[in-house]
């Protein structure tokens, strides 16, 4: 029956395509795909800035719409394991880390000896370097250019456009965090290396060695021992961070904790809103 | 280790206190899982207090959970007169179950809080906070005050209720699950379900085969989970273990060292060496038929006799092996070094300009690849020893299995003859 729900409901969307419609993974992504595409796409993500990425639970309708999809685009490497579940996609798939330099390529065994986030191909927090950017948008321009070669231009005028104003408010946020420059900093998950890197930043410890399992006690003390004699002042935590975790650390290691999201509706507001409130912490500890 | 230890140590001795009363009544009653569906309705109380715009650590969100689990537990108690037509434990599971699901779909209008209610089931011991203690422990010590004041009514609902009045049972049954819904709510806040589960329910189950009577029993559990908790805390810190899920694994190695010691207790000879004989035939026999597949406890016999692997290897081959395990241990010992060494440049404790830090850091990974190519020499050796243990080993083992099997069977067969 479900099948064809699908097939009554597909019908007229593929016989007059008037808008592409593209699904994505992350909400960051459909902000990107937006700033491409404009009024010739209409984008949905699959999950919101809120939820966990890893573990996002599709629901009916949402398939649906995946299914009537001109094109997907995901995140890639391992960061939506979800995706592989869902029944295949007929529309063309973009992998967006596909042009991305990754960090934190090695092995997965050496990096679990080292204790950092364990993602199979790397890091995959990449749209987190606004640098980034031109690389995802230069992907999706592709693929949309493709489906519709007739808009081509006009797409390529709208990437212009945005990462122009990316570029500006880029060299805004570089100011801004400019004084901070070389600042050590702790994080309690390890999602913030491409952000770091960026603005030059070094993170010199994650609090969470591995993602979900809180740290063993000997690993607390260490982190708490080190903090004492060193002069890194913040701690960035993500909103789904443990609370009791984050104080902990703040109050016996004397750091500002500063709460930076991941993931935003809008690309350059998300940048906006994390430089804003790391400014102010890194300046309030001065 | 003391000064990150104290306070989960102290709230593990509050969650004892009141856990293991509430645990006697509640293996008494029968309704063992009441405590996860309990904390399960608590949690969709939270939930629905997210979707209702209070933060999670908010006093708010505690009201509904608990307003939530009052209802559970009411709910529960009203079905304890139909037992016979419709099991309590049934309805137990079926809160569990649907409140779990209502959960999700409330998440799933506000998916802010699903991490944070994760990290509530899982838990935080490690980092409660002295204020957080001191609260739960007045709170505690008034219920069990309340508690001790009706102690006659209320043991009598829990141990010996077929005298009480349909209505009665239902006053006492309700005021016990309410308390019990308050206790559950603020305690899995502080400890995450798994470990508050395992503070009710272990030390009152080990009490009960240790001591008979009310009082014993509650004295006996409390030690034991004074004392458990000291050892799950320890183990955290000796080996290096998250707090909480070590305190439950804790909790668990006791009561399976209890069970091992009443099965030793109904061994006899006879059948200690039919098990035996079991288990030379059932690993001699894998041994022999898929010598590739993990073979556990080969592996910890040749870790504490290495011979046992080094007898099956060449000359050529045992002096390979003995060079890479040195190798090895040289490199685990520098990479621990360098490792140290590369802390203390990330956390500025040592200068060292950002080429050369780069190059350690280059280094250190080129040394433990190398290190792995050892380790992997290592593995190779290992197996070819197993391809030869095969035969030489694990023919033997699987012939000694079915002998000891053949003749204790047939003596017992050879005893019924001549019985009869």
């Amino acid at each position: 029956m479900l099948a064809a729900l699908v097939a009554a409901t597909s019908l007229p969307v593929q016989a007059q395509p008037e808008r592409l419609l593209v699904i994505t993974t992350s909400p960051d992504l459909k902000s990107l795909v937006e700033a491409v595409g404009g009024d010739r796409v209409e984008v949905e993500s699959l999950s919101q800035p809120e939820q966990d990425p890893h573990a996002i639970e599709v629901k009916p309708a949402q398939l649906l719409r995946a299914r009537q999809a001109a094109m997907l685009v995901k995140v890639g490497l391992d960061h939506e394991p979800w995706l592989a579940r869902l029944p295949a996609v007929s529309a063309p798939v973009v992998d967006a880390s596909r042009t991305v330099p990754l960090l934190q390529t090695e092995t997965p065994r050496l990096r679990t000896e080292r204790n950092a986030h364990t993602h199979a191909y790397g890091n995959t927090h990449y749209w987190l370097d606004p640098k980034n950017a031109w690389t995802i948008t230069a992907s999706i321009l592709a693929a949309l250019a493709s489906l519709s070669p007739a808009d081509r231009t006009t797409f390529e005028a709208r990437r212009e456009a945005f990462l122009s104003r990316l570029e500006e408010r880029l060299a805004a946020w570089e100011t801004t965090l400019a004084a901070h420059r070389g600042a050590r900093i702790v994080v309690v998950h390890d999602s913030w290396s491409y952000f770091a890197e960026r603005f030059g930043l070094k993170i010199v410890a994650a609090a969470e060695p591995n993602p979900g399992v809180p740290p063993s006690p000997r690993e607390l003390a260490a982190l708490l021992d080190r903090l004492r004699g060193s002069d890194v002042r913040v701690l960035i935590a993500d909103p789904h961070s443990d609370p009791s975790l984050v104080r902990q650390i703040a109050d016996k290691g004397g750091i500002k904790a500063v709460t930076l999201l991941p993931s935003g509706r809008d690309y350059i507001g998300l940048f906006e809103e994390n430089v804003r409130r790391l400014a102010q912490a890194l300046k309030s500890e001065q | 280790m003391t000064e990150l230890l104290l306070w989960p140590f102290v709230a593990g001795l509050v969650l004892t206190g009141i856990h293991v009363y509430f645990g006697l009544h509640v293996l008494a009653r029968k309704v063992v899982f009441v405590d996860l569906s309990l904390a399960q309705v608590a949690a969709l109380g939270l939930a629905v207090a997210i979707l209702a715009g209070h933060p999670v650590q908010s006093e708010a969100a505690y009201w509904y959970a608990f307003a939530f689990a009052i209802a559970g537990a009411v709910l529960i108690a009203l079905v304890r007169p139909y037992e016979g037509a419709l099991q309590q434990e049934a309805v137990i599971g079926i809160v569990y179950a649907v409140s779990a699901a209502l959960g999700v779909l409330v998440l799933d209008r506000a998916p802010q809080g699903a991490e944070h209610i994760k990290q509530l089931l899982v838990g935080t011991i490690l980092t409660v906070t002295p204020q957080e203690v001191t609260s739960l422990a007045a709170l505690y010590a008034a219920i069990g005050a309340l508690h001790l004041l009706l102690r006659r009514p209320i043991m009598q609902a829990s141990f010996g209720s077929q005298d009480m009045p349909r209505g009665v049972l239902l006053f006492w049954d309700a005021l016990f699950y309410a308390s019990f819904a308050l206790v559950v709510t603020s305690s899995v806040r502080v400890a995450g379900v798994l470990l508050v589960f395992c503070y009710l329910i272990v030390p009152a189950a080990l009490a009960g085969l240790l001591a008979t009577g009310f009082v014993a029993r509650l004295v006996s559990g409390w030690m034991l989970g004074a004392a458990l908790t000291a050892a799950g805390l320890v183990a955290s810190w000796v080996w290096d273990l998250p707090t909480g899920p070590a305190v439950v694994t804790a909790f668990g190695a006791a009561m399976a060292l209890a069970a091992l010691a009443f099965a030793a207790r109904r061994l006899t000879l006879r059948k200690s060496a039919l098990l035996a004989s079991s288990a030379a035939t059932i690993a001699g026999g894998l041994l022999l038929v898929v010598p590739q597949m993990d073979q556990p406890w080969l592996d910890v016999l040749e870790g504490a006799v290495p011979p046992l692997q080094t007898v099956f290897l060449s000359a050529s081959e045992r002096a390979t092996r003995e060079e890479m395990l040195q190798s090895v241990a040289r490199a685990r010992e520098e990479l621990t070094r360098l490792r140290a060494l590369e802390q203390d440049v990330r956390w500025n404790k040592v200068e060292m300009d950002s080429e050369k830090a780069e190059r350690l850091r280059q280094y250190l990974a080129g040394k433990s690849e190398l290190s792995a190519g050892d380790s992997l020499v290592l593995r190779h050796l290992h197996g070819k020893a197993r391809e030869r243990q095969r035969y030489l080993l694990g023919l033997p083992l699987l012939a000694l299995g079915i002998w000891g099997l053949w003749a204790l069977l047939r003596r017992r067969s050879s005893m019924a003859i001549g019985s009869n």
